[in-house]
């Protein structure tokens, strides 16, 4: 792990799919930030989803980036391959 | 309307307009149960039961696209992975939703 492979998930609290994005980075000890985009106050809310936007360039989450790379959607075979780890 | 009758008058509303449009519940309860009871929730505080999945904008019209079932304004796309974004419902045809993978728009090439 280096920083290029630092992992962020953007989230929201109901989404099941952004659930398992989380858990699938904490059951292979993937070091990952996260955020629940929808619990935080407005204007930092909107900062942040204006973020994941900009990065993955749709409004449907969980948005997950890995390094320089974005994945939208709950994909653990995307994120393996990103992290050049086994699934 | 108690919080649980809400969730299955959602349940009870759902189901006709998504049959009509090729579409039922997930086969997959703890799913469904769950986005509908995210969906419930949302309708008590954000005014409308909103994808689950999808970020509000605060702009209505956006907004409205987002209202479940938000089959229509997403068709060519759900349609493509036989599924809606958050899972609730998959075509009718399907019997395991967990072989049907999230696919942004536009990996598909089209627009979301």
């Amino acid at each position: 792990m280096t920083v290029s492979d630092a992992v962020f998930v953007y989230a929201l609290s109901t989404c099941p799919w952004c659930l398992k994005a989380k858990r699938y980075f904490e059951e292979n000890s993937i070091p990952f930030e996260a955020v629940d985009i929808d619990l935080l106050p407005d204007a930092e809310s909107d900062r942040l989803a204006d973020e994941a936007l900009f990065a993955s360039g749709s409004r449907a989450y969980p948005v997950v980036r890995i390094g320089d790379q974005v994945v939208v959607g709950y994909a653990p075979e995307k994120y393996a391959k990103l992290l050049g780890i086994g699934d | 309307m108690g919080h649980e009758a809400r969730v299955q008058a959602l349940r009870e509303f759902f189901t006709p307009l998504v049959v009509a449009m090729g579409f039922k519940f997930t086969p997959d309860r703890e799913i469904a149960d769950f986005l509908l009871e995210q969906e419930a929730v949302l309708e008590e505080t954000k005014g409308a039961p909103y994808c689950p999945c999808q970020g509000r904008t605060r702009l209505r019209e956006a907004d409205m696209k987002i209202v479940c079932p938000c089959i229509p304004y997403h068709r060519a796309h759900f349609d493509a992975m036989r599924r809606c974004w958050c899972g609730l419902f998959v075509h009718t045809d399907v019997t395991d939703p967990d072989s049907l993978p999230q696919i942004p728009a536009a990996e598909l090439g089209l627009e979301e």
